[in-house]
């Protein structure tokens, strides 16, 4: 998700190649190629220009109509909803053919879907995988302490800072609660998915969302080759 | 086999051989000039195809073909257009129709230059159009959307539209923004 203006003036941008599986996009005002994971001009007269990261998260559908009852939906164009992926496509997605060389020695298969996260030019890999056997990972990414959790839809993840008031907070999850509930063991003060104070100490204080980018492992490492991967109980820096 | 028993020993063979030579000359361009009209149109449609890997050369190259593509094919169809009329005078129904032939893959290359195929594979998505929570019966509760608030307006991209779509521009909280999967 990318601002559209570059110095001011706003661009239109289409679909135009592909580069190792991730797309490219061209901009009908100056001609220039962005490739659309780093929001990078990599070629034509803008070439090194980046677009200004806008925040999204991914969340299931019932997530978000909970916290946005007043949001409005991408509709689908009917012309051509019947080419639209199937309700499965995750499925069928992780087991279409990988094309950059893969490594053997690689700790994870090249479709390992991994939460991916940058903090300060940092970047570490959560496999998904662990998230839904422990629901939530404390972690720390340069001195940033963080917290990546997984909704009770068990699809959506989310990543906050867990400093608010600049005091690092240690969090657990509220057992047998949805929606989701967090709470932090030096206040007790309850947190929801948003990331909201919900009842406590800190009621009405807000964590700071963390980008979180869903991405296969293959993918993640060629954007952020200096990635860290977290496995349960250990880490690999 | 008429066309090649008697030799030719007439006076003017001379100035015959010259002329054929000429039009050797002539038929070679014309082939070159479909081979690299065609090929410049080609070669980035091959190099950035989905499914293989790319280098960030066979990108720049690509780049550098797209761009002047246009231009390059239109400069090759006139090219060929005019090899095709000099060749005319004088060939035989055969040789024109391949001269006519020969124009058939250059101004394809030329109307191809100006399309941007991957948007026939995944049509664009200039008016997009929303709908309020309440009448989005087209996303079901487990499908995943990308979400985007800003200044209080809070927009969901259902990911199945998105993988589809793959950009789709927007304004959200007065902001311009382009929605990218």
């Amino acid at each position: 998700m990318w601002g559209s203006q570059v110095d001011g003036k706003k661009l239109t941008f289409h679909l135009a190649g592909i580069n190792n599986q991730n797309f490219i996009m061209r901009d009908e005002e100056t001609g220039s190629w962005w490739q659309q994971v780093t929001g990078e001009a990599i070629q034509g007269p803008l070439k090194g220009r980046q677009l200004a990261p806008v925040f999204s998260d991914e969340v299931t559908f019932a997530v978000w109509k909970r916290e946005h009852p007043r949001g409005r939906v991408l509709r689908p164009d009917d012309r051509v909803a019947r080419q639209y992926e199937p309700a499965d496509w995750e499925v069928r997605y992780a087991r279409l053919p990988v094309v950059t060389p893969a490594d053997p020695a690689d700790k994870f298969p090249p479709r390992t879907l991994m939460a991916g996260i940058t903090i300060n030019g940092k970047a570490m890999a959560y496999p998904v995988a662990d998230l839904q056997k422990q629901r939530l990972i404390l972690d720390m990414i340069g001195d940033m302490p963080i917290l990546i959790v997984l909704g009770d839809d068990n699809k959506s993840v989310r990543a906050f800072e867990r400093k608010p008031d600049g005091r690092t907070l240690e969090f657990f999850v509220k057992p047998e609660t949805v929606p989701l509930q967090l709470v932090d063991a030096e206040t007790g003060t309850t947190w929801d998915f948003s990331g909201k104070a919900v009842t406590g100490p800190l009621a009405g204080k807000r964590l700071r969302k963390v980008a979180v980018l869903k991405d296969y492992w293959f993918d993640w490492k060629i954007y952020h080759p200096d990635t860290g991967a977290y496995t349960l109980g250990s880490r690999l820096n | 086999m008429k066309i090649f028993s008697a030799p030719d020993t007439s006076v003017d063979s001379e100035g015959r051989r010259a002329k054929r030579g000429h039009a050797r000359a002539g038929w070679l361009s014309l082939l070159l000039v479909v081979v690299a009209t065609v090929g410049i149109v080609a070669i980035p449609v091959f190099v950035i195809m989905p499914f293989k890997a790319q280098t960030a050369s066979g990108v720049a190259w690509s780049y550098l073909l797209r761009r002047w593509s246009p231009l390059a094919t239109v400069a090759g169809s006139v090219l060929a257009m005019a090899l095709c009329i000099r060749l005319w005078h004088g060939a035989r129904w055969w040789s024109r129709l391949a001269l006519f032939v020969s124009l058939v893959p250059v101004l394809a290359a030329t109307w191809f230059a100006r399309q941007n195929h991957f948007e026939w594979m995944f049509n664009p998505l200039p008016n997009a159009a929303y709908a309020g929570v309440g009448e989005a019966g087209f996303v079901a509760d487990n499908e995943m959307v990308m979400a985007v608030e800003s200044n209080g307006e809070a927009v969901a991209y259902p990911i199945r539209q998105m993988a589809y779509h793959h950009v789709v521009q927007d304004v959200v909280g007065g902001a311009p923004i382009t929605a990218t999967y």
